[in-house]
């Protein structure tokens, strides 16, 4: 039944996206692609539905990682073979329910969104294959799946970041997106290569899976096990924005809002927390530190450059990169459930304001064309690049115009701003934040922490940005009153998924519920470790290898000191970040213009996402770039150079060898043949003298002759 | 006197057909030349009357009756005959050679030269 239900949420997307492919071969336009693709998401998040409910009934057998796979033969080539199958546990239960859930409301909205779009149909088929893919990536129970999957989304990511690919933004975006990703991919694949070389397998889960081979390595092992760890990471680092490859993300947003909240938000870079977590049980001490400190970083890193965006959407793409880093520091701090917890509220709040933020700019966008010859003062002019629909500086006090879009973004403001109790964000995070905390005081390790306090503050800023956003764009005073003359309410059709995702914003997931459904794996490598203990082969802390089951008892066993004091610190730099924000945008108390020109230097660099794209510019571009002029000059003149040379060569000697040969050798023994053939017929020609007696004398001859030879024989 | 044996007519026969080759062979003239064919036939008649004569005996009685053993005779009236419509043809040949090219020695008749 299980397998039934996976495969009807995957072929409904597919089928929506291959009908718009064989239209479109078919030299038709699918006119109604819209209604085919929500209708095929709809009946996909209803079987995802239904096996969330399954698992909720039996989340005894579920909550297991990889409780149940369902594997055919793929591919075999001699004595490799490469089976296919789907896993279904609770984990996959929750990610299609969420993709099911998010890409059914990222439809219908796109059907007010994008109305009137050349490509209107494209876009829902793009949306389609994306949601396949994605859907692919979830349930596939061995790596190589996942990396179909994954090489799929990031098409998918590709084409509809380049969806306008008109503008030149767009196009350098979705490359800059692809080949970035494509970085870390490369890392992945390594890693994935690691594992099958040692274990000749790529599925995960099962007797002869990767996480029962491990069992059986040496602890001399470890290091290599690090390796391959960081390396499968490395393509989480690519897809999930992590620092230093977080670069694409931002730029991303030049493709179409409900693409940003399906693709850039809730799901596709989602993925890499999702192959982080299900890699989980390979990770070892020093990749799990690894892993904590890309995630810490990027979570601090990205919240800072987040303060001083105007771009609204670019706010929230530094934020989601800055949520993506608190995922990936939760799996680093070795609490899969945290992470994963962290993934399931920010997909449907951060999915939430990204369709706010596309309903404002639809607001905005939609009428700022038709006065284009209207001389009014406030005309708006793009500023620093950024398009006037999308600069906070043009809005404010647009709660009043647009009141349900103000109220389903505040909701999910509070919720990833982490105010307490009442909002999921704030129980996932809180989770994310105990749990690294937990592990800082249990391995006694000052890295932890380190990380929990980037992450603290990280939560902080996070709620200063986010009010900063909620303060510019809603309330206050209109900053530009053409544009604000024009904004209006959305369709029907983009304001419901605001308020579905609004609601989903509630604890209705909340973090008892979640460890009851979800267990986190065994992490082998402390069995490694213990085996020989004596032998310090790597850095395991005290205390480390028996962090496991201790932090399994107390994730159980409900809240640890580590947990109240995150929770009360949490709720304190919440409160900051909301004061602070008020302080600077509301009361208007502090001017945010004389802090940054009293911190010119501070400003400049967060202005600057601090310099990495010119960083990458200068080094990687430009030396990509000199390296290809280097080479494109060998090749022109040294390779070139040696073609001619070798041409010029062949022209003049081998040529000339082979027309000497040709008129010395085979014309002489053409010549030679007619020669003999004309001297031999010049002899032989004499016989004919036409003297009939001759002609008669010969046959005597012939006749005596035989008579001869006659006699002689017989 | 000694008999004349077959040996003799054989021989005069071969002295006779050496003789018409040589003169076919070697005559500058047509007219001669077709009497060495001449020459050669005869002897051929000769032989075939020598045969006739010498190796069957002239009457056999075969199951009762008798017949006649003329074959080679009757052969030598047929190359008479022959040589008598040969002689024809020849003869209006040479004409038409001559008429061509106003000569019937084989050796100016020499148009099959290769």
């Amino acid at each position: 039944m299980i397998v039934t239900f996976i495969f009807i949420i995957l072929l409904c997307p597919l089928a929506a996206f291959a009908f718009f492919a064989i239209s479109a071969l078919a030299g038709r336009k699918s006119n109604r692609q819209d209604l085919i693709s929500t209708f095929a998401m709809l009946i996909a998040f209803s079987c995802a539905f239904l096996l969330f409910v399954q698992v909720l009934g039996n989340s005894s057998i579920y909550k297991h990682a990889g409780a149940s796979t369902h594997t055919i033969d793929w591919i075999q080539i001699d004595n490799v073979s490469l089976p296919m199958g789907f896993l279904f546990d609770s984990v996959t239960s929750i990610m299609l329910l969420v993709v099911t859930i998010v890409s059914s409301l990222v439809h219908i909205f796109s059907i007010g969104y994008m109305h009137g779009d050349p490509r209107y149909p494209r876009f829902f088929a793009y949306l389609s294959l994306f949601s396949f893919s994605m859907l692919f990536l979830v349930v596939a129970d061995n790596l190589l799946g996942i990396y179909i999957g994954w090489e799929l989304v990031g098409l998918c990511s590709y084409l509809l970041i380049g969806f306008w690919f008109e503008k030149d933004s767009a196009a350098n975006a979705c490359k800059k997106a692809f080949l970035t990703t494509r970085v870390g991919d490369v890392g992945m694949f390594i890693g994935m290569m690691m594992l099958f070389t040692k274990f000749h397998t790529f599925a995960l889960f099962g007797d002869s899976g990767i996480f029962e081979s491990i069992n059986n390595l040496e602890s001399s092992d470890l290091t290599w096990l690090s390796i391959a760890g960081i390396l499968i990471f490395c393509g989480a680092i690519g897809k999930s924005a992590q620092f230093p490859l977080h670069t694409w993300l931002p730029d991303a947003m030049e493709g179409p809002t409900p693409v940003s909240a399906l693709i850039h938000a809730a799901t596709m870079v989602a993925a890499g927390v999702y192959l982080a977590a299900r890699m989980f049980p390979i990770l070892t001490d020093v990749s799990s530190l690894f892993i904590a400190y890309v995630g810490g970083i990027t979570a601090i890193f990205a919240a800072t450059i987040a303060i001083v965006r105007w771009d609204i959407k670019r706010v929230l793409a530094y934020s989601t990169v800055s949520q993506l880093g608190y995922m990936m520091l939760a799996i680093g701090a070795s609490s899969y459930v945290a992470g994963l917890f962290h993934l399931t509220t920010h997909a449907f709040f951060k999915a939430l304001l990204f369709l706010g933020s596309g309903s404002v700019i639809h607001a905005l966008h939609v009428h700022h064309h038709d006065d284009h010859d209207d001389e009014h003062s406030d005309h708006p002019v793009e500023r620093d690049g950024i398009p006037p629909e999308q600069d906070m500086r043009n809005m404010g006090g647009l709660r009043h115009k647009m009141p349900v879009t103000f109220w389903t973004m505040l909701i999910a403001t509070l919720s990833i701003s982490g105010v307490p109790f009442l909002f999921s964000g704030f129980w996932s995070k809180d989770e994310v934040l105990g749990a690294t905390l937990e592990r800082a005081m249990e391995s006694g390790s000052t890295h932890y922490y380190i990380l929990f306090f980037m992450a603290l503050t990280a939560a902080g800023v996070t709620a200063l940005y986010m009010f900063r956003l909620i303060f510019l764009t809603f309330m206050g005073q209109p900053q530009n009153q053409e544009m604000y003359a024009h904004a209006h309410e959305s369709p029907k059709s983009m304001i419901i998924p605001l308020i579905i995702l609004a609601a989903l914003s509630f604890p209705i997931v909340n973090k008892w519920s979640f460890d009851k459904y979800v267990e986190q794996p065994k992490q082998t490598h402390n069995h490694l470790a213990r085996k020989h203990v004596d032998q310090p082969v790597l850095y395991v802390a005290a205390g480390a290898a028996d962090h496991n089951d201790s932090m399994s008892h107390t994730t159980h066993g409900g809240h640890s000191p580590a947990h109240s004091i995150a929770m009360g610190l949490s709720i304190f730099v919440a409160a900051l970040g909301i004061l602070l924000s008020a302080l600077f945008y509301h009361w208007k108390t502090f001017s945010a213009e004389t802090v940054a020109n009293k911190f010119r230097g501070v400003h400049r660099i967060l202005w600057n996402k601090y310099f990495v794209d010119e960083f990458y510019d200068g080094i990687v571009v430009r030396a990509t770039v000199i390296g290809a002029k280097i080479f494109g000059g060998i090749d022109k003149y040294l390779v070139d150079g040696l073609v001619n040379l070798v041409a010029i060569i062949v022209n003049y000697i081998i040529a000339f060898l082979v027309g000497l040969f040709d008129s010395k050798i085979v014309d002489f023994l053409v010549n030679f043949v007619a020669k003999i053939t004309w001297k031999f017929g010049g002899g032989v020609r004499r016989a004919q003298t036409g003297v009939i007696q001759n002609y008669l004398f010969v046959i005597l001859t012939g006749v005596i002759l035989l008579i001869i030879i006659f006699r002689l024989l017989v | 006197m000694a008999n004349i044996t077959l040996e003799h007519y054989l021989l005069i026969s071969s002295i006779l057909f050496t003789l018409g080759v040589f003169a076919v062979l070697t005559r500058r003239n047509a007219i001669t030349i077709l009497m060495g064919i001449e020459l050669m036939l005869n002897s051929c008649n000769i032989n075939f009357i020598a045969f006739s004569r010498f190796i069957k005996p002239p009457t056999t009685v075969v199951a009762g009756e008798v017949s006649l053993a003329i074959e080679g005779q009757i052969m030598a009236l047929f190359v008479i005959v022959l040589a008598a419509a040969e002689a024809a043809v020849f003869l209006a040949i040479i004409l038409s050679i001559y008429r061509e090219f106003n000569s019937i020695s084989p050796n100016e008749v020499n148009t099959l030269k290769g």
